[in-house]
Parts: structure tokens; C-alpha cells; sequence
């Protein structure tokens, strides 16, 4: 076996080791978190289409994502409803309200849907109860999402608050969340919803939602509703809208940016921090990399060395990294309350190890210089 | 390849170190300053060369020199028979596995034990099974049995120079460069290096040459050089050597260098 001279070195100056290893977990942390919120952001996106029982969606063209929709005429949905293999269409209204907090009587912007009660468009079962059946029926009822941020005030059913300057009750609760476009959620009848956003004809739509008989291959419907409908309403599939979504909030917002920088940023310090103490470690063994010249070591050798010591230092660095990014994203989540649905993924956690050893490589490139051109002639 | 050539032109001559006609320049262009004036040198296998004289004359770069850690473009130099002037890095560097160096300084890895200070010497010949009792072998040669575990933080100045010494020695090079090995040393610790490197060279043939200023250890020379502003000013016998150098038959010229 090879003597294992990289580790040998980087463990022999303990306090070295682990300001190195503190500096590359912190890169990985900063990374983590980055990557983390912007991932949140996808799956928050991509989350309310997931909790919606269709897989062909009609948007209007100017529709950037689902809080700021462009209504469109309700006779698209009708239209798509004669093609074959539609089994039920569901028109769906979406706009945001000035929610009273009861409580503190100040008011915040609440993300409001409005649905025909009796279509079954979401696909979480406790709106389908008896009790918000019944509730969703009453006039100036709405039901209310668990996962509204705490400022909304308490969301206790048979609650009496006021919205956009009308009274509304708290018929009922359910589990959605609304992302990162509202802190709230509030589901509601298609005729309460014309009342709060008065005036608001019915017959303009948010959302057109496509239910499919089983089997039938949702590409295809596309193609032959695209065909029927002009080209004022987009038809997209249920992959095609999150995507679309997703590339809104990622591509076209600041967020995508500003995590993004983030996740460079981080990556520069991981690097600076590594070749800090790559340089010192090269330095300090000058002579002795020198002396391996002498006897018959040729560059590639040492060269190969550092890049280990940058590879060690990427792994250990990784370890505490990962774990303890996985405490914060817990913290996240439970700071948000669930609302923001920040998760590990394999993908993330592996495209972030190779990221460290990236990191760590470049600054061995940077730092392995010195050792390269080191002249063995010197040590005599 | 160059190891195999090496090898089978071993028997060609008798001399470890030719060298004719070499001159050497440090810098480029209007820098350019010479060195090394016309030297002309026979090293022959198992021979103790001892090589003085005052600083800044050139002793080290011609060491370097033969010891192939510098390109040489003008005159001879055959280093173990092989050529050295003209040679690419690459080349030199094959040629540097079959010499053994010993430094000033010790330059060993604080990070390693002796024994792996020495393992790494032998890992350039791609042994790997029995380095271990190689390196132990040499170090107990070397009295070191008791320290192979140790790191050099560990170890007394001398003991690090004989692992360093260890190092030179465990692929049994057939020529040994050492500059000022006992420099750093005391009195004691110092003659036990020479001694050690004596008796090396005269079971094994080895070609040793030394560098040093140190007086005390000039009786295991088989021979003495000295060498003046770049140039080869005397090549004597031991005994010649200290006949020309006793304090008796001191000149006044020497108190005014």
C-alpha cells in the first residue's frame, strides 16, 4: 500500500484540519440552504397542481403563474369538453383578498380559489366532508387553509371576520398551502368568490381544468383541444404548467437569481477558505516536496497529492455540511410552518458532494502551482 | 527505459561520475555570470570524495549538477554513465532515482514516522510488499531500530539525520551526493553519520560524494577536492591534503583569505 501521505499531512495539523473542515462545511451549508430555497420554490410551484384532480389545464397566454392568472371566457372549457376522452371539465377562479386578522383588525393579502362545489377539483378528501360540503354552500362561507401563516389570526371554524370590506365566516378547514406566492389560502364557492371580487362575471375563468377518462394519453388531448380552441387559451399539460411555473418564479423573478448568486457566492469562499489552507499546507512542506523531487518523484506526483488533500478535505467538510444542513431545513420547515416545502433530495445532496470536490479541485489548481515549478535544485 | 540502458552500460566503465570540459552559467543575456570554469572530473566506483573550499565557489552547483536537479548545456557530464548534458527533465529524473541525496537539513515529512520517511524512497521503485522490512532493515543498519515508529518531532538531530541518511540509502544507489551531512550535527552524532557512510560505501562499492566544511570528519575522504571561484584548484590524496593544510606549515597567505 501507498504510504497516504495527503491524509497523513492534513491530519497531522489537528487545528488546521478542522478550520478546513469548518470552512468547507460552511460552503456546503451556505450551498444547502441556497439550493434548499430554491428547490422549495420549484416544489411549491409545482405543489398546488399535484393537489388538483386534472391533467389538462386551459390558461390564458398573459397567465404568469397561478396567482396572477388572466381571466379568459368560460366557453373554452365548454368547447373542450366535446372532445373525446374528456370525462369532466372544471372551471376555476383564483384571485387574491384583504383578509381582517380578527384579532390585531389588520389586513393581509390572502389567496383566495373559487370552485362549483360540486366538482371535485381538489384531491384532498376532507373538502369533500359533509361538514365543508355544507359550508362551501353557505353565502359569505369560505373554507380556510391550516397551513395560512399565524398573522392571518385564528382560524377557528364558525369565525366571523371581514374580507374586502364583507363579512365572511370560517366554514371549515383543510391542508394546502399556498407556496411562495400567498401566506394563506382560502377555498370558496364560484358565487362567494363573485361576491368578494364583485364585480366578477362568472363566465371568465382563471383556470380551465381537463379531467381525462382513464387511459387516455393527456399529449394527445392536448394536440386535438389546441386544434378545436383558438389561440387566446393555452393547453397544457399537467407537467407543461408546473414547468412553466417553475421557470416563472426561477427564470423570470429575482429569486432564481438571488439563489443562484448565492449558491457562487458561497462556492468562492469554500474556495478562497480551501486554498488558504492548501497554500499554507504546500508552503509549510516545501523542502520536504522539494526533497521528493530530488530523489526521483516527478510533478505529477505531488500534483496528484494536493488534489487529494482537496479531495479529503471536500469529503470531511461535506459530512457535517450535509447533517447539518439537514437540521436546518427541518428548522425551515417548521419555521414556516410547512408552508415551505423544503426537503433533502438524493439528486441535491449528490450534485452538492461533487460540488465540494469541484470547489476543493479548483483550489488545488490554483494553489498546486508552487509545488509544480518547485526546483529540486533549491533544497541543496 | 533509461533505467534498463543504465543498467546494461554499467560494465562500460569504472567511473561512477565523468566529467570533461564543463563550464555552467547562473542567468540570461547581461545577468549571465559563470560559475563553473572548465571542470574535469573522474569519480571511480567505491571512492569517498570529499569536496571543500570557500563559499560561494561553486561546490553545491556542481553538486546539483551531478546529481541531475539542473540542465546542463555545454561540455560532458556522464553520470552513471549516462549523459546528462542535452537531457530533457523528464530523463534527468530517472536518472536521479539511482543516486541517493543527503541534505543539509533533513527534510523529512513531520507528518510521517521514520519508517515511512524511508518507505517513501522505495516506493519509486514500485516495491510494495516488502518496504517496510526494507525501511526497518536500513534504520537498524543505521542503530535506528528503536525509532522506526517515531515521528521526526520525536527524534534527536542526529537520529532525523540518519533517517534522512536511510532514505539515501535503501534503494542502494550507486552514487551518494551529500551536502554539509553533519552541518547541523554535533561532534558526536556527527562522526557516527561519516562512520555509518563509510562503512556503507566500502561494503557496497558505493561512489559517496561530500561536501563539507567540517575538519573533523576529512579522515574518511579517500580523496579531497577543492574547489576555488569555479574552478578545480587542487585533487589530492588524504594524506597529500593534510600535509598541505597542517598548521604548521601555515603561510601567512592563509590568515589574509
Amino acid at each position: 500500500m501507498k504510504t497516504p501521505l495527503a491524509w497523513l499531512n492534513l491530519t497531522y495539523e489537528k487545528t488546521r484540519l478542522l478550520v478546513a473542515i469548518a470552512g468547507v462545511a460552511f460552503a456546503v451549508i451556505l450551498v444547502f440552504m441556497n439550493l434548499g430555497f430554491l428547490g422549495s420554490l420549484a416544489k411549491a410551484a409545482s405543489m398546488i397542481y399535484t393537489r388538483i384532480d386534472a391533467e389538462v389545464y386551459l390558461v390564458s397566454p398573459q397567465t404568469l403563474e397561478i396567482s396572477s392568472t388572466k381571466a379568459f371566457p368560460i366557453e373554452r372549457l365548454y368547447q373542450a369538453a366535446g372532445i373525446r376522452g374528456v370525462e369532466r371539465v372544471m372551471p376555476l377562479y383564483a384571485g387574491y383578498l384583504q383578509w381582517r386578522n380578527p384579532e390585531t383588525r389588520g389586513t393581509r393579502a390572502i389567496f383566495a380559489f373559487g370552485i362549483n362545489p360540486d366538482d371535485p377539483v381538489f384531491l384532498v378528501p376532507e373538502i369533500q366532508s359533509p361538514a365543508n360540503q355544507a359550508a362551501l354552500r353557505r353565502p359569505d362561507t369560505a373554507l380556510m387553509d391550516r397551513l395560512s401563516r399565524p398573522e392571518f389570526g385564528t382560524q377557528t371554524v364558525g369565525l366571523i371576520t371581514e374580507v374586502d370590506r364583507r363579512k365572511i365566516t370560517v366554514g371549515g378547514q383543510y391542508t394546502l398551502g399556498g407556496g411562495f406566492a400567498a401566506d394563506g389560502t382560502l377555498l370558496m364557492s364560484d358565487q362567494n368568490f363573485r361576491r368578494y371580487f364583485a364585480p366578477f362575471p362568472l363566465s371568465l375563468i382563471s383556470l380551465g381544468l381537463i379531467k381525462l377518462q382513464p387511459g387516455v394519453d393527456p399529449a394527445q388531448i392536448v394536440a386535438a383541444i389546441d386544434q378545436v380552441l383558438p389561440a387566446d387559451v393555452m393547453v397544457l399539460t399537467r407537467d407543461q404548467i408546473i414547468q412553466r411555473e417553475r421557470d416563472y418564479w426561477i427564470s423570470t423573478t429575482s429569486t432564481g437569481f438571488i439563489f443562484g448568486m448565492g449558491v457562487i457566492v458561497s462556492c468562492i469562499v469554500g474556495v478562497v477558505i480551501v486554498y488558504q489552507i492548501l497554500y499554507t499546507d504546500i508552503s509549510d512542506h516545501m523542502k520536504q516536496y522539494a526533497t521528493l523531487k530530488a530523489i526521483g518523484y516527478r510533478s505529477g506526483f505531488l500534483f496528484w497529492i494536493v488534489v487529494q488533500e482537496a479531495i479529503i478535505l471536500a469529503v470531511l467538510g461535506y459530512i457535517p455540511g450535509f447533517a447539518i444542513s439537514l437540521g436546518l431545513y427541518e428548522l425551515t420547515l417548521n419555521a414556516t410552518g410547512g408552508g415551505l416545502p423544503i426537503g433533502m433530495e438524493w439528486g441535491r445532496a449528490i450534485n452538492v458532494l461533487l460540488l465540494a470536490i469541484i470547489m476543493c479541485s479548483i483550489s488545488a489548481l490554483i494553489s498546486v502551482r508552487k509545488v509544480v515549478v518547485a526546483d529540486p535544485a533549491e533544497v541543496f | 527505459m533509461v533505467r534498463s540502458t543504465l543498467l546494461n552500460s554499467m560494465t562500460e566503465t569504472d567511473h561512477s561520475v565523468q566529467i570533461r570540459q564543463l563550464n555552467y552559467f547562473f542567468g540570461q543575456a547581461d545577468l549571465r555570470k559563470q560559475v563553473l570554469f572548465d571542470i574535469n572530473l573522474d569519480l571511480p566506483k567505491g571512492q569517498i570524495v570529499i569536496m571543500t573550499g570557500p563559499s560561494g565557489s561553486g561546490k553545491t552547483t556542481l553538486l546539483t549538477l551531478i546529481g541531475a536537479l539542473r540542465t546542463v548545456q555545454s561540455g560532458s557530464l556522464k553520470v552513471l554513465n549516462h549523459e546528462l548534458v542535452g537531457m530533457r527533465k523528464a530523463d534527468l529524473v530517472e536518472v536521479r532515482r539511482n543516486i541517493g541525496f543527503i541534505f543539509q537539513a533533513h527534510n523529512l515529512f513531520e507528518s510521517l514516522t521514520a519508517s515511512q520517511n524511508v518507505e517513501m524512497a522505495i516506493e519509486l521503485l514500485n516495491e510494495w510488499g516488502n518496504k517496510r522490512s526494507k525501511a526497518v532493515d536500513v534504520l537498524t543498519q543505521l542503530g535506528l531500530a528503536d525509532r522506526v515508529d517515531y515521528k521526526p518531532a520525536a527524534l534527536s538531530g542526529g537520529q532525523k539525520q540518519r533517517v534522512a541518511i536511510a532514505r539515501a540509502l535503501v534503494n542502494h544507489p550507486a552514487l551518494i551526493l551529500a551536502d554539509e551531512p553533519t552541518a547541523a550535527l554535533d561532534k558526536k552524532s556527527g562522526r557516527e553519520v561519516v562512520t555509518l557512510m563509510q562503512k556503507l560505501a566500502q561494503q557496497e562499492g558505493r561512489t559517496i560524494l561530500m561536501v563539507t566544511h567540517d575538519n573533523r570528519i576529512l579522515d574518511v575522504a579517500d580523496r579531497i577536492i577543492t574547489l576555488v571561484d569555479g574552478r578545480l584548484e587542487t585533487d589530492e590524496t588524504l594524506d597529500n591534503f593534510v600535509e598541505a593544510h597542517d598548521p604548521k606549515a601555515l603561510d601567512r597567505r592563509m590568515f589574509i583569505m
